[in-house]
């Protein structure tokens, strides 16, 4: 699973929420309108044993989503993002948000009114 | 009640009485020397035949003990007939609904759904097999009953002759799938490891290497590797 249930604070950017090789492939879909497989092994350097159980779960997941493109002989998947990335930090947002208020109530609430960034 | 010390001295009693040591013994030792001549031999047609000669004494071993024993109520005897029929039973008769289970797990599809060569390419190499596509980017390949699936990660990963090349692999599969669970029961029987696995597998490549190419064979594998 992409772990947004499990964040990881001490963790630098996009990977507080994805593992390293989600983000980087979030990245390439979020920049790009469609791409192909080995258009993604390319741009992240990644190579395809590591991807291609990334896409499956990123597209279970419901951050990716593919549509099967046909020409002649060929087959191929085109992978696109489902939401646009400032979509889905609204999603992770409110997530992180649900689950503090579900904690800790009106000491979050009142928390997020006189919030300051230290 | 059970005791192993009564079990053996059992086996002992009734081998030497029966007059069978002898076959026993050729028995064993014509198990061995195709165990040893499995290990040492390079070619995959003989490595295979050898073990499965092997396997096949082993059997007979078995057989002949059994049959040399007088004793009433053995427990090993009685708990290894028991095991024997139920892995039987299970080997022979799991292939037959295995492709059924896969076919739901997988939600795979008919690939003449995508694309129509494949399905024609093993039609004229083999009848009444079928090929299915399964949704996932992981390159795999595998065969069950009669049917080869294959992942769009596969379709996607091969040109089409490194596809042939592994459609021809999975037939080939196919084609000998009869005697794979006999292998397999074989190896359940005499409790040694399947080791034939690698042979078939060795066999499947040389079988695609004839009807598509070597060449095409060899690039599949080392952009699965």
């Amino acid at each position: 699973m992409v772990k947004l249930d499990r964040i990881n604070l001490s963790n630098e950017g996009l990977t507080k929420f994805f593992s390293p090789i989600e983000a980087q492939i979030m990245e390439v879909l979020w920049t790009n309108e469609e791409s192909t497989t080995p258009e993604i092994t390319e741009k992240t350097g990644i190579p395809l044993s590591s991807v291609a159980g990334t896409l499956d779960r990123l597209v279970k997941a419901g951050f990716a989503k593919r549509t099967m493109d046909k020409s002649g002989h060929r087959v191929r998947y085109l992978y696109s993002a489902t939401e646009s990335m400032d979509k889905t930090a609204n999603t992770i947002t409110q997530k992180v948000l649900d689950s503090l208020v579900d904690t800790f109530g009106k000491v979050a609430v009142e928390n997020f009114h006189t919030y300051k960034k230290q | 009640m059970f005791s192993i010390t009564q079990e053996i001295d059992c086996y002992i009693t009734c081998i030497t009485g029966s007059g069978l040591l002898p076959v026993i013994g050729i028995e064993a030792f014509l198990a061995l020397i195709f165990f040893t001549f499995y290990l040492k031999i390079g070619k995959p047609v003989l490595r295979l035949t050898s073990f499965i000669a092997a396997q096949l004494f082993m059997v007979l071993l078995i057989g002949t003990v059994i049959s040399a024993m007088q004793c009433s109520q053995m427990l090993t005897i009685e708990i290894y007939t028991a095991y024997a029929i139920l892995s039987t039973l299970i080997v022979m008769l799991l292939p037959r609904v295995y492709y059924k289970i896969l076919i739901r797990k997988y939600s795979a599809q008919p690939i003449t759904d995508i694309i129509d060569w494949p399905q024609a390419f093993v039609n004229d190499l083999a009848e009444g097999a079928k090929v299915y596509y399964y949704d996932s980017a992981v390159p795999a390949a595998f065969a069950s009953g009669k049917c080869i699936f294959l992942s769009i990660g596969m379709l996607e990963l091969m040109d089409e002759q490194e596809l042939k090349a592994v459609i021809a692999h999975e037939l080939w599969h196919i084609r000998h799938n009869n005697r794979t669970p006999l292998l397999r029961q074989l190896s359940f029987m005499t409790f040694t490891k399947n080791r034939s696995e690698d042979e078939l597998e060795l066999l499947a490549d040389a079988f695609a290497g004839e009807v598509v190419s070597e060449s095409a064979v060899k690039s599949a594998r080392e952009k699965l590797n």
